[in-house]
């Protein structure tokens, strides 16, 4: 069995009076099973130059209902170094938050249809504050992926 | 100050994939746009949901955070049950489903509506013990003077709403976001009531109905029996 497992350490050691020591480690289960997550898109690294909303797992079918409510996760990261940098991170229409030069999100992702019914299907779409040009790394680590069809047609 | 923030995603090689996965991320939690500490958190929480029928809970309200700050959430089902699960929600859009033992961290907008407010503004002839009753809150007249009135409702503690005073105009907005139906219009709301053996009068002077945040975190437990999630808020 496939074992993947993600883990968080936050710490601070003067936020709080106390100091801060959280940590948290789960290994990757396909929906409602202890059976390890087994497929990925990969670790995609991209250069963006523009801040136009990218869909960035376009690979899944508008329309599929074929792995909604399954177990995906989500990492994102902006690789800026410039700390005024920032990504706007959104699932559907709807904002998620802001990435800022560094940061990084882990999330889980059901791929289910926004609720304005438009197919978009849970669609993760990020948008550079900048088009002069910000590192970005993402991954999807899931069950499966409903990839398109060959498209034989011709313009 | 500073809340640094590791993640780490392990994966033998020839487990996920062919090559070994070793993913390590380590940063410091800041402010939007400067290198400044995050230097807020509403603190480790740990909430219970056991209802029959299953009913959804408000984790964070974008009242809770700045909107547009770099405010980061952290969210854990904290089941051992490898079939129950949280389902998490941004406003009305459904993110992802937490199962047993799942985690998340992620930044959060907090993309916050308008509070509804409205100005009462005390007038004509009060007299002592005259009241006006508004949010469960009864204000008795110590005296017949407007301004000693207003001053008595500005010093109350509204459940729902702040004040502030200027002169006899008394300035409500609610605590939270959200078109509640409390002011109806320019000059109207509802659940107000004066009763008074002169002729006074609490008119509303000035009102602006509210509307409802977008990105409220919204979480669904997946069983009527007894789950509990842990969560945390760093926010500006």
């Amino acid at each position: 069995m496939a074992t993947t497992t993600a883990a968080i350490t936050l710490t601070s050691t003067d936020l709080l009076t106390d100091a801060l020591s959280l940590s948290a480690t789960n290994t990757l289960y396909k929906a409602g099973t202890t059976i390890g997550l087994d497929q990925t898109t990969g670790m995609a690294k991209a250069y963006l130059t523009a801040t136009t909303v990218v869909d960035i797992f376009p690979q899944l079918i508008e329309g599929s209902i074929a792995f909604e409510n399954k177990s995906s996760w989500v990492y994102i990261c902006n690789k800026s170094e410039d700390e005024t940098e920032y990504i706007t991170v959104k699932i559907c229409e709807n904002v998620i938050g802001k990435l800022y030069a560094g940061d990084f999100l882990w999330m889980p992702w059901s791929m289910r249809e926004s609720e304005n019914a438009n197919n978009h299907h849970g669609d993760i779409t990020v948008a550079p504050s900048v088009a002069t040009g910000m590192w970005l790394e993402w991954t999807c680590i899931n069950e499966g992926t409903e990839y398109p069809t060959e498209n034989l047609a011709t313009a | 100050m500073a809340i640094t923030s590791t993640f780490n995603l392990i994966s033998a090689a020839g487990d996920l994939v062919t090559d070994a996965l070793t993913l390590s991320t380590t940063n410091n939690l800041t402010q939007a746009g400067n290198s400044t500490a995050i230097a807020q958190t509403t603190g480790l929480a740990r909430t219970n949901f056991t209802n029959n029928p299953i009913q959804s809970k408000i984790v964070y309200r974008s009242n809770d955070a700045t909107t547009n700050g770099a405010n980061k959430v952290y969210l854990k089902n904290i089941s051992t049950t490898a079939t129950e699960y949280f389902t998490v929600f941004i406003d009305q859009e459904e993110m992802g489903r937490l199962y047993a033992g799942d985690w998340a961290f992620f930044p959060w907008s907090a993309t916050d509506g308008t509070e509804e407010t409205f100005i009462v503004t005390i007038a004509n002839t009060w007299a002592a013990a005259d009241t006006w009753d508004f949010d469960g809150i009864t204000t008795t007249a110590a005296n017949s003077t407007v301004a000693d009135i207003a001053q008595q409702i500005d010093n109350q503690n509204f459940p729902n709403w702040t004040t502030a005073i200027s002169s006899a105009a008394v300035t409500f907005t609610a605590r939270v976001s959200g078109a509640a139906g409390v002011v109806t219009g320019a000059t109207a709301i509802t659940g107000d009531t004066v009763t008074t053996a002169g002729d006074g009068t609490a008119a509303i002077t000035s009102g602006a109905v509210g509307t409802r945040s977008e990105s409220d975190i919204i979480v669904i437990p997946s069983v009527v029996t007894t789950m509990d999630l842990e969560h945390a808020l760093f926010y500006q």
